[in-house]
């Protein structure tokens, strides 16, 4: 510490030295004041240089400058974050304003596309990018949520509160809707988990979303492509270093309204008719489960980076921690992630482009009792008054005590690293050229360790000999793309075209093992060696795929107004069968600079008015299973023979396969419109889309009868997404900076056509009836099932009106539709869309005098939720507090009937559908920036602190945790909540500091 | 010149890296599932003829095909036996003991899909395996136990369900959604075919190796083949199976009843045919287990098993004065298990504690789902009692009663005051001590609710222990409303339901 100081005093004599030799040659001052051109505000901390030297300041808060010069005929340089800069020679003034003009930035940015980069302005696809200032202010733990709410068309689902998971995307509906995850390309490399990319490590988000931007990655693009470029180094002096680091606190948003131990008691003797518990009401509040096993955990982070480089390197190494606990108790996650980008510039044709990135990450894994908290009945303490763990089993085997699994299930850790990255080396030559070679590769390797001790709550819940399990699986992914570009702009021309060839491949392997009748439980014994070798089991298995492709694109820009691009590519998958393999994914588009031409500027209203239009094909093969056309011979299917009871080899099919599996694809027709007003302060982008999915590939339930043990995959059906995406931006900028942006989504999804000889799919099967129902002309999964008409009040009612037969008084009544005088299948309807129509998201910033604040609000409409978790009753499971009010003879209920488990009252009806709609205040920032002079002596250049709160406050109707779940990759299963994980709040404080 | 040089080598190395990326393309599209036979190579051994024929065994040991469904369906929906376990456990089976249920009971979809995924792995073997080059005996063999196997479970379905799609073959693509009910005749067919080709190729029990014994034998075809008649009516076919697998000398009542469900009767000298299981060291259900123990074994201490399928107080009274197959076949909360060891203690939670005996096993590796017990099918005794039952109904009373004596004979042992030998030859007399010898010599094997149906004393029966078993509806199972959906109504549903 005593060395810093004398550090700085030295080299703050030093600069007196030299400012002292500057003063005495040239002694001219000049000051003034800079302000924004448009609207005359103040630009706070504005750059002020002299040119070719390195004098310079910054303007205050009133946007005032003043700055000796060494002499009366400098030049001075103003810049300013998001102007243009200007230069202006002082001419011998003393008193200098000056205007700066907001740069018209999306016209000249640049924007990362599949393969190459293209201005803004030449795009004539639906490009949504989000840059890193975009999500610095908000940190967030994972690249989807940093997503959220920020690209029009992008809906953004938290997978579940487990700590460390990733959350679900879906660009333009849930179109595609099997396999619906999009593809990531991380730096040129291609994956689906981008779970190991540190939000601030990225410099930019493109997402493609129409066929033209998302053609050039052909099978994959299907479901739009999410492009993530990490930070590359800057040439600078030295080197910018920052941290930056939060910590916070995260709470499940609600609980779910459960019956109380007396409700549950007095709901307990009305299903059984007898006075079971004699005095319900004694039994008071009971346990709420839920405050059993979750929790309040913490969140943190810290990040280190260091950016810069001279011309002929440029690096960027950051190193970032990352801790979350989970809101369900013992259940935490790691992670540790290092990254090195560098560009190397080898001679003036030859260039390497290297992106590194290591994480290792370490997780507890508790089991997951969400489901058996909820069922588990509060009459039951965690303990029972001897100390062990109670048995809840009389009322059904299918109970388990949630405390006691936490207890005893816990011991689970699993570790693993990964290193993902590439090597890219970029050839120019003949001046217009480009060959670029790029091996991307992805290395994962895993272990999971489990110690299950020997224990006992009930007959169900207990494990007789102590067991360790452990597993190692390891990941080897590499791509390999050739590309060559040809780059030649004439005076009213632009041209590039494109043509490459890749290849992959994708290899997991597994292997496992474990061992019970370990001589003690300490962590130094837990090795499989420790147990008893009799008692060992093991598995082993691997699966791969390959992917060739060659890809071809070219662009072409008239006059700065007239765009083209035609793109191709062609795969050949491993997945598919010969005959099938090869899938051409062809787009064109065009786009029109409206606003360049001379009688549109003449209007003098638009700053930008482009149009747009693109159509293509796209593929989506990843909805198919690796090796789908293939029929997989089951083995250890023993049979028992001879008085030695010896296991004998069986093997067979005993799924039906699919030879004939062909690709799904998607056609996809975009128009957009891109508008800026008030010097492009006001921006507005409308899309128009219209997506047809072909061929869908699914698993669709086929009857029984034809005995296949798993449904058999198919090309099922052809589905429709239509809709909008339009983004609407304000900025301001100046001393009082602020902005306000909506995204809004409307999106109209329909079954087209069933795959041949099929009028209907039925899926999503509970209780034995279908709870969805697929037919054209509806939304695909369509919720189908019985209307509730009421409750039979009386013998009269329960003889005269429609019924399915063995109703009593006091059971649901459902509807006869068809008037036929009875309630049969026939009766059972629409129930409702699990797809939203509606996606919308609002933000809002606001920066002033170091302060800044932001805000973002997101929400859905017209969607519904199937509560399956509230039909499935095996046991006498809790229920939910709705059942209290059910019908007695004294309380006529029409909706909820008498108390009942399981049978007619619990059959798929919208008794158990609710509305998903909802409206979430998502994220809200409050930041501190303090002032650079105070900063300057400890040569830091910029000082944040915040606060910030996640999901804070939420508007739902459904009764669950939350009507945004992931729900399995079944399209024509989503929207059914069988306990889903509830997502979390959370409130972090944190601090930024740049060097 | 220095430029121009750099340029070709330039092009050079392009062209290079083009060449090397397209040459290994070939065989670099060609995977397969790793770690796992395809089924286009398979079928190809005789090795994978003996796997895809004992897979077929090993379904029977599945859930669907042994546990909840099959024991719902059988005792808990006859007269001899109730749910069981505490009240709130298994409430879909509570729907069945009570006829509360309908066609979305989750029974009869299991059942339905377990029965039909047995069928789908037999279909596959017989039309698979007479294409394997191997030797001769061997593969007809094989192809007459999966025939076995296959009318066996269509038996079982029949009965339960019906007319059936029936299905001989696996379904191509076009074919999954088209199927329809046939006529029960052809369903009998089918089975009375499949039987009478496994008894001209099937070897008797003595004839096979002893580690392969558990495999279908001429007897068990026969025998089979004799309830496929006693479900027709057709008493005379009956009885000339029966005869015949009794004049095989293959078979003998072993000297004690309680021998059948122990360890020492697994495949003994009365078991005609029985799915072998086994208990080898395993966390969970190892890979010989089968849960048909667990859940009917004895709730609570010693805490082996769930407790359902409890035999009804009716069955209790159905035994003769002193008859020991009672003691035999029930579990009484007190009474000393038959290791000799364990006591069973009251278990507050069941009222009325009574469990299945016949399904009991001691102590074993693994928790009570590595179920080890075999799983018996066809006694010896069951036979006999079809065949004095066919005899009776031919006019043979007098004959009828040497089998019938025999049965009772061995159950008495060396007492001679309980279970006189019966000498009544009236035949609508005898017909109804028959019945009364079948049900208790056979209880809680899972014959009693077949037996019912065939006699057409369902109704009778279950009205009298005061079932809500409605006529010309509860004979017949209702066809799974799963699958009335998914055939898009092509399937139709039993009356009544």
């Amino acid at each position: 510490m005593k060395k810093f100081h004398l550090t700085t005093r030295a080299a703050a004599l030093a600069m007196v030295i030299l400012l002292s030799t500057a003063y005495l040659h040239a002694q001219h001052q000049v000051s003034g004041t800079i302000t924004d051109l448009a609207d005359g505000s103040p630009l706070i901390g504005a750059n002020v240089l002299e040119k070719g030297t390195s004098l310079g300041t910054i303007t205050d808060y009133d946007g005032n400058y003043s700055l000796e010069v060494s002499s009366p005929d400098a030049v001075l340089v103003f810049s300013y974050v998001g102007y243009t800069t200007e230069e202006v020679a002082i001419g011998g003034r003393s008193q200098l304003d000056v205007s700066l003009r907001l740069e018209s930035t999306l016209l000249d940015q640049i924007v990362v596309v599949g393969y190459g980069t293209q201005k803004k302005s030449d795009l004539t696809g639906a490009v949504g990018t989000v840059k890193t200032k975009d999500i610095e202010r908000i940190p967030t733990a994972n690249i989807e949520q940093a997503l959220q709410g920020k690209v029009a068309g992008v809906y953004v689902t938290p997978n579940s509160g487990v700590p460390g998971a990733g959350a679900v995307i879906r660009i333009r509906g849930t179109g595609t809707l099997n396999n619906a995850n999009p593809l990531y390309v991380i730096d040129g490399m291609i994956t689906y988990d981008a779970s190991l990319v540190n939000p601030q490590d990225v410099e930019s988000i493109e997402v493609l979303k129409d066929a033209s931007a998302a053609a050039i990655y052909g099978s994959r693009g299907a479901n739009g492509v999410i492009i993530i470029t990490t930070k590359s180094g800057k040439v600078r002096d030295n080197a910018v270093i920052s941290l930056s680091t939060y910590y916070g606190s995260q709470e499940i948003t609600k609980k779910i309204d459960m019956a109380n131990a007396a409700e549950f008691a007095q709901l307990y003797n009305d299903l059984r008719g007898q006075q079971f518990y004699p005095d319900p009401q004694a039994l008071g509040e009971g346990t709420n489960w839920q405050d059993e096993i979750f929790r309040t955990a913490p969140i943190a982070n810290v990040q280190v980076s260091a950016n810069g480089g001279s011309d002929k390197f440029t690096y960027n190494i950051s190193g970032n921690w990352f801790n979350q606990d989970g809101i369900l108790k013992n259940s935490s996650y790691e992670r540790a992630t290092l990254r090195f980008n560098s560009e190397v510039q080898l001679n003036p044709w030859l260039s390497l482009n290297t992106n590194l990135a290591y994480a290792t990450t370490k997780s507890q894994n508790g089991p997951d009792v969400v489901v058996s908290a909820y069922h588990m009945p509060p009459v039951y303490a965690p303990r029972d008054s001897t100390g062990d763990f109670s048995d809840p089993t009389f009322f059904g085997l299918a109970i388990g005590n949630p405390a006691a699994d936490q207890f005893y299930k816990s011991n689970n850790h699993s570790k693993g690293s990964r290193l993902f990255g590439n090597i890219a080396a970029n050839v120019k030559f003949l001046r217009n050229f480009t060959f670029r070679s790029n091996l991307g590769f992805d290395r994962g390797d895993g272990q999971s360790q489990y110690f299950e001790p020997a224990f006992e709550v009930s007959a169900s819940q207990r494990n007789l000999n102590d067991r360790l399990s452990v597993g190692y699986n390891q990941n080897r992914d590499w791509i390999w793309e050739q590309t060559l570009t040809y780059n030649k702009e004439w005076t009213n021309h632009r041209v590039t075209v494109l043509g490459g060839y890749t290849a992959e491949e994708r290899y997991r392997e597994s292997f496992g093992g474990s061992r019970e009748n370990f001589p003690g439980t300490a962590d130094e014994l837990l090795y499989l060696s420790a147990g008893n070798d009799t008692t060992q089991m093991n598995y082993g298995g691997a699966v791969d795929e390959a992917l060739v492709s060659y890809l071809f694109r070219v662009n072409y820009t008239f006059l700065n107004r007239y765009l083209f691009t035609f793109s191709w590519r062609a795969d050949q998958s491993s997945r598919f069968l010969k005959e099938n393999r090869q899938g051409s994914f062809p787009s064109f588009s065009v786009g029109w600079n409206a606003g360049e031409e001379a009688f549109v500027r003449d209007l003098d209203i638009f700053d930008r008015l482009k149009l747009r239009f693109s159509y293509g094909l796209l593929g989506n093969q990843a909805s198919s299973r690796p090796y789908p056309s293939t029929g997989s011979v089951t083995s250890g299917l023993y049979a028992v023979f001879g008085p030695g009871e010896d296991l004998n080899q069986g093997a067979t099919l005993i799924s039906l396969a699919n030879p004939n599996l062909k690709w799904e694809t998607s056609s996809q027709a975009d128009f957009g419109v891109e508008l800026g007003f008030f010097n492009n302060r006001l921006e507005i982008e409308a899309d128009w889309y219209n997506r047809r999915t072909y061929d869908i590939i699914a698993a669709v339930p086929i009857p029984d009868y034809a005995g296949s043990q798993d449904d058999p995959v198919v090309n099922t059906a052809e589905v429709r997404n239509r809709g909008w995406d339009f983004t609407v931006n304000w900025r301001q900028g100046g001393a009082f900076a602020y902005n306000l942006g909506a995204t809004i989504s409307p999106v109209e999804n329909e079954v087209l056509k069933l795959a041949e000889g099929k009028s209907e799919i039925f899926a999503a099967f509970l209780q034995g009836e279908p709870a969805t129902h697929t037919v054209v002309g509806l939304p695909i999964g369509a919720f189908y099932g019985y209307q509730v008409a009421g409750v039979f009040q009386n013998e009269d009612e329960l003889a005269n009106l429609p019924k399915l037969g063995g109703e009593q008084v006091g059971d649901l009544r459902y509807a006869d539709l068809n008037d036929d005088g009875m309630v049969d299948d026939k009766d059972r309807t629409y129930l409702g869309s699990p797809i939203p129509d509606l996606t919308y998201s609002f933000t809002g910033g606001v920066e002033w005098k170091g302060i800044d604040f932001a805000i973002d609000f997101l929400g859905a409409s017209g969607n519904k939720v199937f509560n399956a978790k509230k039909t499935f009753r095996f046991g006498v499971y809790n229920w939910e507090a709705s059942f209290v009010d059910h019908w007695t003879p004294e309380n006529p209920s029409q909706t909820e009937p008498r108390i009942t488990n399981g049978g007619h009252n619990y059959r798929v009806s919208d008794r158990f559908i609710e509305d998903g709609s909802f409206f979430r205040l998502r994220s809200i920032a409050l930041g501190y920036s303090l002032p650079a002079n105070l900063l300057s002596k400890a040569y830091i250049s910029r000082l944040r602190i915040f606060v910030l709160g996640n999901n804070i406050w939420t508007s739902q109707q459904y009764s669950g945790y939350s009507p945004e779940f992931a729900n399995g990759a079944n399209p024509f299963e989503v929207g059914l909540d069988f306990g889903a994980y509830p997502v979390a709040k959370s409130w972090q404080f944190g601090l930024d500091v740049t060097f | 010149m220095k430029k121009r040089f750099s340029t070709y080598i330039k092009w050079a190395v392009l062209s290079a890296a083009l060449f090397l990326a397209s040459a290994c393309e070939k065989d670099f599209l060609e995977r397969a599932p790793k770690g796992q036979l395809t089924f286009d190579t398979y079928f190809e051994t005789p090795d994978h003829a003996i796997w895809a024929t004992n897979a077929v065994y090993q379904k029977f040991r599945a859930w669907e095909m042994c546990a909840f469904p099959w024991i719902g369906i059988t005792d808990i929906i006859s007269d001899d036996a109730d749910k069981g376990s505490t009240e709130n456990d298994g409430l879909y089976i509570l729907e069945i003991d009570n006829f509360t249920f309908d066609a979305t009971n989750q029974a009869f979809q299991q059942a339905w899909a377990g029965h039909y995924q047995t069928i789908f792995r037999a279909n596959l073997a017989i039309e698979n395996i007479p294409n394997i080059d191997m030797d001769v005996d061997l593969r007809n063999r094989l192809v007459g136990e999966c025939r076995f196997l296959r009318a066996y479970t269509y038996l079982r379905l029949v009965q339960w369900f019906g007319e059936l799609p029936v299905i001989t073959r696996p379904l191509n693509e076009d074919e999954y959604f088209t199927q329809e009910r046939r006529p029960v005749s052809e369903a009998y067919d089918l089975i009375e075919q499949d039987l009478l080709a496994a008894i001209e190729v099937l070897p008797e029990k003595s004839q096979y190796p002893s580690g392969d014994l558990g495999r279908a034998t001429k007897g068990a075809a026969r025998g089979m083949l004799a309830k496929l008649y006693m479900v027709k009516k057709d008493f005379v076919n009956a009885e000339k199976y029966c005869r015949e697998v009794i004049n095989s000398n293959e078979y003998s009542l072993l000297p004690k009843y309680a021998d059948n469900f122990m360890p020492v009767g697994e495949n003994g000298a009365e078991s005609i045919f029985e799915i072998g299981a086994v208990a080898i060291q395993a966390a969970v259900a190892g890979p010989g287990a089968t849960p048909y123990n667990m859940i009917q074994g004895v709730r609570g201490i010693p805490n082996l098993g769930w407790g359902f399928n409890r035999p009804s107080d009716d069955l209790v009274a159905a035994y003769e004065p002193g008859d020991p197959r009672r003691q035999a076949t029930i579990i009484y909360v007190g009474e000393v298990l038959p290791d000799g060891l364990t006591i069973v203690q009251d278990n507050p939670e069941i009222l009325n504690e009574r469990y299945n005996q016949k399904a009991w096993v001691g102590a074993h590796p693994g928790l009570q789902d590595n179920g080890p017990g075999n799983i018996r099918i066809l006694r010896y005794a069951d036979i006999l009692l079809l065949a004095a039952e066919a005899m009776n109904e031919n006019g043979k009373s007098a004959d009828a009663l040497e089998y019938l004596n025999q049965v009772r004979r061995r159950a008495r042992g060396s007492n001679n005051f309980i279970l006189p030998d019966i000498t009544v030859t009236d035949q609508s007399q005898l017909r109804e001590i028959i019945y009364h010898e079948r049900r208790v010599e056979l209880a809680m094997e899972q014959h009693r609710w077949f037996d019912l149906l065939r006699w057409g004393r369902a109704e009778s029966v279950m009205t009298a222990v005061g079932k809500n078993f409605v006529a010309n509806k509860h004979e017949l199972l209702p066809i799974p409303q799963s699958e009335i959906d998914l055939s898009g109504g092509l399937l139709k549903q039993n009356q009544g339901y």
